[in-house]
């Protein structure tokens, strides 16, 4: 059985409804990051899922600009170790709102600089979307290794100062189960203000924040005692659009799959090569399914 | 019914100060019907007081998410914010918009449209609040391509889409000469720094003319009505500014790049 299939019951599935955003796991599973609770366990040695060709990128894209596509992200490993990440950008920029999900340890200011003209050429946005864990370096750099906070953070400021007001990504991993309620946003206090309040301190002018639950999964997934799925009696009355599934694919190594986290995964790969044939029912099966019902998580930046 | 001159405008959010303003002005230029595309309330001082505005001066209104919410007793405004300092604004500007709308008027919501279709000269235009698939949609101008507009157009079979929903407003020209609008709201500024808000005039003449219009208005009498109302003193520095303080992490990029806050 492969890790995160539901024992002996019926699997459920979601529809496919349209499709909003088409995601690239661009750099496979290589990153120049090791971070201990990687949904994917990517590293700078693991090689399971190998890089997607621009010539791959550009044909996608091609098909999804005649389904209607709206926004394209750009996930890895790590992006920027994609040698043709700007071409490849300038490209996306053409097509629709692009965002690229990074680390942000080798945005250098030329790279900044390159980042902010290809911006500045297109009517669509393009979006920077830096990883933290916490704003104590101590805690974030024994998630990421050292000097990744320093490093993030001088990212985040050569992007502003550029003028591309990043989005800073949170996983709870330290604040699992403090979700912020609006109140707390509001009045000041919880961890969402902590942020940014950081990030206001370091003069990041525009705060933006995208929080992301633990999954339980890559390298920490769970003893499949512990696992939870989502069972066909959870569908009924169930908003199924609020699965990001219901709107989006990802190309990776192996074909068109149905869900960022599960890239790799035989029983998400809806389609060797073709967007269209993907655009199709998928399974809730995994226990990542789960972690999106309860929370009503999207990848998405909104 | 046949147009060749029309004026659309959302996002009222119980601004009636700018409504009055802008019914004036639109009847100034001559057009021969007025559309709203929904939000009536929200943000603002004295709910009500927009309704009496639209009927008596024959505005034909859709619905927004937020007339949605207040026909329905829904428990939010279904703006489709996902940021928690977003929704805490949200709730507030909600709880009260609700508490203080009449019956009356929740049920008159009840029997507006979701949709519009109207025939402007040789153009089938296409009214919804968001986008025509999703009432809380949010077609920003940076996040809204070109590939999928074509699409929308020729799935609903229109040559002109015409939404609100966002706040900022923008038109883009298509092939075969389709359009798309966002006509902006009249609720609150767009986030520029000025105190103006505006609406859309349309006109085929024969070929379509878009022309976004601004609206000046007593906005300190408004600003002075919210603070009567005890309602934030962030939404009364938008009114007075021109500059988002709220509900603005669900900007993308470019429009984020150019406000403010």
């Amino acid at each position: 059985m492969a890790q995160g299939t539901p024992f002996m019951q019926t699997i459920p599935q979601a529809p496919f409804h349209h499709l909003h955003a088409l995601w690239f796991q661009l750099t496979g599973t290589l990153c120049n990051l090791a971070c201990s609770h990687c949904f994917i366990s990517c590293s700078p040695t693991n090689h399971a899922l190998k890089f997607v060709a621009p010539e791959t990128v550009y044909q996608y894209l091609d098909e999804a600009e005649t389904h209607g596509v709206r926004e394209v992200y750009f996930t890895g490993g790590e992006p920027f170790l994609h040698k043709q990440i700007m071409p490849i950008l300038a490209r996306s920029l053409q097509v629709a709102a692009t965002s690229v999900l990074t680390n942000g340890t080798l945005i250098t200011p030329a790279v900044a600089g390159e980042l902010a003209a290809l911006a500045a050429g297109s009517p669509y946005s393009l979006e920077m979307r830096i990883s933290l864990d916490d704003v104590d370096e101590a805690r974030n750099d024994a998630v990421r290794g050292k000097g990744a906070l320093r490093r993030a953070l001088r990212a985040l400021q050569l992007l502003q100062e550029r003028g591309l007001p990043p989005i800073v990504a949170v996983t709870e991993y330290f604040y699992e189960a403090q979700e912020t309620t609006p109140q707390e946003a509001g009045d000041g206090s919880g961890f969402y203000q902590k942020f940014r309040d950081f990030l206001l301190e370091n003069g990041i002018e525009k705060p933006r924040l995208k929080v992301i639950p633990v999954f339980a999964m890559g390298k920490l997934h769970p003893s499949e005692t512990g696992a939870s799925y989502v069972t066909p009696g959870m569908m009924h009355g169930f908003d199924v659009t609020t699965l990001q599934c219901t709107k989006s694919r990802i190309v990776a190594d192996g074909g068109v799959y149905a869900c960022p986290l599960l890239v790799g995964e035989p029983e998400a790969r809806l389609s060797e090569s073709s967007l269209s044939e993907a655009m199709q029912p998928c399974s809730l099966y995994h226990t990542a399914c789960h972690t999106c019902y309860v929370t009503g998580m999207t990848c998405s930046n909104y | 019914m046949f147009y060749r001159r029309i004026a659309v405008f959302g996002g009222v959010y119980s601004n009636y100060q700018a409504l009055a303003a802008m019914i004036d002005d639109a009847r100034r230029h001559q057009a021969e019907a007025l559309f709203c595309l929904g939000d009536l309330g929200g943000f603002g001082p004295y709910p009500d007081r927009v309704y009496p505005l639209l009927r008596e001066s024959g505005v034909q209104v859709m619905r927004g998410n937020y007339d949605v919410s207040l026909a329905e007793g829904l428990t939010d405004c279904g703006c489709g914010y996902t940021d928690p300092r977003d929704n805490y604004y949200a709730a507030l500007s909600y709880e009260y918009t609700f508490r203080h709308t009449s019956e009356d008027n929740k049920g008159w919501l009840r029997t507006l449209p979701d949709v519009l279709r109207v025939q402007l000269g040789n153009y089938q235009l296409h009214m919804s609040h968001g986008s025509p698939r999703q009432v809380n949609e949010f077609l920003w101008e940076s996040t809204t391509p070109d590939g999928f507009l074509s699409k929308l157009c020729g799935d609903y079979e229109a040559d002109v889409l015409l939404c609100t929903h966002t706040g900022i407003k923008w038109h883009r020209r298509l092939p075969d000469d389709r359009h798309a609008v966002n006509v902006g709201v009249i609720g609150r500024p767009e986030n520029d720094g000025e105190t103006h808000v505006w609406y859309t005039l349309l006109t085929a003449d024969p070929h379509l003319q878009v022309e976004f219009v601004p609206v000046y208005y007593d906005y300190e009498a408004l600003a002075r009505d919210m603070r009567q109302e005890q309602l934030p003193e962030a939404f009364v520095e938008t009114i007075r500014s021109g500059w988002w303080t709220t509900c603005l992490e669900v900007l993308p990029g470019k429009e984020r790049a150019r406000g403010r806050w």
